[in-house]
């Protein structure tokens, strides 16, 4: 296991040089830049527009410019930014508790109330429960996300007054994990909404699957019961395309949802990147392309590994 | 049996839930509908988020502006009816109290003496001389140096007195320094690269409040600062709040999660409902911006000025006003808002004329051709008109413009971009056709405007502003000469009044509207004063309070 691990986070690294190079090479690319913000300004001038490309170190050929950002990232210096010049590690690390939160929190509970949807709707087939769980997760997939989270708040929030309307806390109550979880509520109802409907299809797929298999047949065939048949026998098999899912999901934990971010106005990663990318702040989306880079292997490593744990026929070899 | 027999919901875990529950939902009920204000503190919501607090080196006006309006302070501030008023000064200098030499040359400055910076030292004139070595020094990414490039001779007389010689005689010269505010030279000269100081992000100030906390994304919490030189803040704490979502800001300023609704203020379409609102006041703030339809006199289509007023004579432009920004906006002919004091208020507004436009464009040679658009010496009187991409009311503005020209034998196709594309070098290098941009004047609220409309101001002839529309006019240099060495405000308005006649009739950008912002807040708060020369919501927060 461990070479085989070892050997994965060795084949990552021409992967991530790779994914760099891409991402630098798309962003000065794109028409506009960073300085387009100054030419709000009615009173500076072309000189002035030049000498603020020097100092932000822009004036510079674009391969000379990925050098020394790679170079910084390599010494552990991952720049600072174009607007605040502060390091783009601190301003990184400091958003990601709370996308951590929201994202851990919306997953678990999708995922934990998804795979349960999934599972009886596979066992009940066509029964009331499953048309009703078919149909609300069609629903739930159409709706776009910031309809249900302007509902939300509308309701629970302005008419009821039930939940705050956004935010990560009241004012001064930070650290409060009572006041997080009031704040928590909404955004995660609206996320977990809407990955909810993604995991019970999946998961009534998987299940249904398997569940027509040889080797069910015969396990009911020798007697046994319905909850050894399905921990023993269908859920291994049916959770590998789900684990592979997850290791899929993963890197959102870091990316956070921009849209659930905005409307909530939770302090996160997927706001912070709609700003970045508003700014055209490349330090910030250079670290947090590379942070997601790095999330989405350890995804699909993790993903592996449970998966040769799950099906002794996997080898990780 | 059924093969579900075994896997029912557990009875026992919804219960626990339902119990769970009401530990979260009770104190979530107070924050919701109570509406109780805490007196001690003021909450200002807004939809974007200051990054920079380095006074010299923000760039986003309006978010960055919080900041610094409380953490530092300028010489001398302009009140709500523009006038200057001192600050840091202990008096405006002017010709009349000798702080101006008679030929406008020398600025003499008296400082306060009992200004304190928050961590106890003592603010002096080396502050003043450190500022504008920061401004000036070619290693620091200042936003802008307009007006201190004059600056022939900077002169630290003593602790409170300061000495500039001007190159030449620059009335507006008192804006540059308002927008710049004072640094400390105890803190600052110390750091290696003031672009990344630590100090940026929780800097000293002179100002009436004290960063205390700055939680990403969320807020920024500043306490009181009891020795402020202009007396103390009424409440002891203000709140920054970031809500970037405009609809969620506008349910908090409902629900009374923040007192105050600043920038982007309340939607256009909501300012009748939010007028209903009990115990909040909307307050219809102007903002600095006027939006034109800028015209690129580099292009054949607009090299003649008759094409260009045919084509504004066409603009419905205040139904552009009255059904895409439901009445909410004030129509102006000029490049100030109507209500700055040196709004030309004899201008005539000669739009809607879609008749008068036709006959304006046949005198000028422009016949319709067989596709049924006008041209020219085998030009096609089409073009293009570019905005941000995603902004409706500009988009919506677009098509009645387009619609109207349409009308006259004139094809416009509307070209939007990304912000960073459409306002970079498309703009800075003339390479647009036209232009629906929202732009303020150029020297703070000084009405002069030779950055935008002096023909040695034309980036792309080499020149050093922002006459993007590449417009000359020998008059009008004249006159913007003029006004800026003219000291007397009667004698500024009759030149400036004239440059925006020939302007309204040379139209090398055609104006819309000026822009205003629907600023709600809580009936309770007091000593809130707008201003229409500033952008800052907040810019005497010193003064804001409960009664």
């Amino acid at each position: 296991m461990l070479p085989y691990i070892g050997r994965r986070l060795l084949q990552s690294v021409p992967l991530l040089v790779g994914v760099s190079i891409i991402a630098f090479a798309l962003m000065h690319l794109a028409p506009g830049g960073p300085l387009a913000v100054y030419t709000l300004n009615p009173t500076i001038t072309n000189q002035d527009i030049e000498r603020i490309r020097i100092v932000l170190g822009l004036d510079q050929p674009v391969h000379v410019q990925y050098f020394k950002w790679a170079l910084g990232m390599f010494s552990g210096n991952w720049g600072n930014t174009f607007f605040g010049g502060r390091p783009v590690l601190d301003v990184i690390l400091e958003r990601m508790p709370a996308t951590f939160l929201l994202m851990g929190s919306a997953l678990s509970l999708a995922i934990l109330i998804g795979c349960t949807i999934g599972v009886l709707g596979a066992i009940r087939r066509y029964s009331v429960f499953d048309m009703l769980a078919t149909s609300g997760a069609m629903i739930a997939l159409s709706f776009p996300t910031f309809w249900f989270g302007l509902m939300a708040i509308y309701f629970f929030a302005v008419k009821l007054g039930w939940l705050p309307s956004g935010g990560m806390n009241e004012l001064g109550e930070e650290g409060n994990l009572l006041d997080t979880l009031r704040h928590l509520i909404l955004p995660v109802m609206v996320l977990a909404l809407v990955i909810t409907a993604i995991w019970s299809r999946y998961t009534r797929s998987a299940f249904l699957e398997v569940m027509h298999q040889d080797y069910m047949r015969t396990a009911k065939a020798k007697g046994l019961h319905a909850r050894q048949r399905l921990l023993s026998h269908a859920l291994p098999n049916a959770l590998k395309p789900l684990i592979a899912l997850l290791g899929i999901e993963l890197p959102a934990l870091f990316s956070g949802a921009l849209v659930t971010e905005t409307i909530f106005g939770w302090p996160g990663m997927g706001r912070l990147f709609v700003d970045a990318l508003t700014m055209k702040e490349y330090p910030i989306l250079m670290g947090m392309i590379m942070f997601t880079a790095l999330f989405v292997i350890a995804g699909n490593l993790i993903a592996d590994i449970l998966i040769a744990a799950l099906d002794p026929r996997v080898r990780l070899s | 049996m059924s093969a579900s027999s075994g896997f029912r919901l557990s009875r026992r875990g919804v219960i626990a839930g339902g119990l769970a529950a009401p530990l979260v939902l009770p104190s979530g009920i107070r924050t919701g509908h109570a509406q109780s204000i805490n007196k001690d503190r003021i909450i200002l919501g807004m939809t974007q988020e200051p990054v920079q607090f380095n006074p010299l080196l923000w760039v986003n006006a309006g978010t960055e502006n919080i900041p610094e309006v409380c953490m530092f302070d300028a010489l001398w501030d302009v009140d709500e009816n523009g006038t200057f008023f001192p600050n840091l000064a202990a008096k405006m200098p002017t010709k009349e109290n000798g702080g101006i030499s008679p030929d406008g040359l020398i600025w003499k400055v008296e400082l306060r003496s009992d200004v304190k910076w928050t961590d106890g030292q003592k603010f002096t004139a080396k502050d003043v001389e450190f500022t504008y070595q920061s401004i000036m020094n070619p290693g620091i990414a200042i936003r802008s140096r307009s007006g201190f490039d004059l600056i022939k001779n900077f002169k630290v007389v003593d602790d409170t007195h300061i000495e500039m010689e001007l190159s030449k005689p620059f009335i507006p010269f008192a804006w540059a320094w308002q927008n710049m505010h004072i640094v400390p030279h105890h803190l600052l000269s110390k750091e290696a690269d003031i672009n990344k100081s630590a100090w940026n992000a929780m800097p000293v100030g002179t100002g009436p409040f004290l960063l205390k906390q700055r939680v990403a994304g969320s807020h920024m919490i500043y306490e009181r600062n009891p020795n402020y030189h202009r007396g103390a803040p009424k409440v002891r704490q203000f709140i920054h709040k970031f809500v970037p979502d405009q609809t969620v800001l506008y349910g908090q300023i409902k629900t009374g999660e923040i007192d105050y609704m600043g920038l982007s203020g309340v939607p256009n379409d909501r300012w009748t409902e939010a007028r209903a609102i009990p115990d909040r006041v909307l307050m219809s703030v102007p903002q600095p911006w006027v939006q034109f339809i800028y015209f690129n006199c580099g292009k054949p289509q607009f090299k003649d000025a008759r094409v260009r007023k045919a084509l504004t004579m066409a603009c419905e432009m205040q139904k552009s006003i009255d059904d895409v920004y439901y009445g909410t906006t004030p129509r102006t002919l000029s490049y100030l808002q109507p209500t700055h004091w040196a709004y030309n208020n004899k201008l005539k507004d000669y739009t809607n004329d879609p008749t008068g436009a036709a006959k304006l464009l046949d005198e000028a040679g422009w016949k319709i051709g067989a596709d049924g658009i006008r041209e020219k010496d085998g030009v096609k009187l089409k073009f293009s008109c570019s905005t941000t991409a995603g902004v409706p009311a500009r988009q919506n503005t677009q098509a009645l413009f387009q619609q109207n020209w349409k009308k006259i034998g004139v094809e416009m196709e509307i070209k939007n971009m990304p912000a960073s594309v459409v306002w970079g070098e498309y703009t800075t290098k003339s390479q647009f056709d036209t232009l629906l941009v929202a732009w303020e004047p150029t020297v703070g609220m000084d009405p002069d405007y030779t950055a935008r409309c002096h023909s040695k101001q034309i980036p792309v002839k080499g020149g050093v502003g922002s006459n993007y529309v590449q417009y000359e006019n020998a008059e009008v240099d004249r006159l913007l000469e003029l006004g800026v060495t003219q000291g007397n405000p009667e004698d500024r308005k009759v030149t400036y009044g004239r440059i925006q006649e020939i302007l309204n009739e040379e139209v090398p950008f055609a104006a819309q509207l000026g822009t205003v912002q629907g600023n709600l807040a809580k009936k309770q708060m007091t000593g809130i004063k707008t201003s229409g020369y500033t952008v800052n919501c907040a810019w005497n927060i010193h003064e804001w309070g409960w009664a």
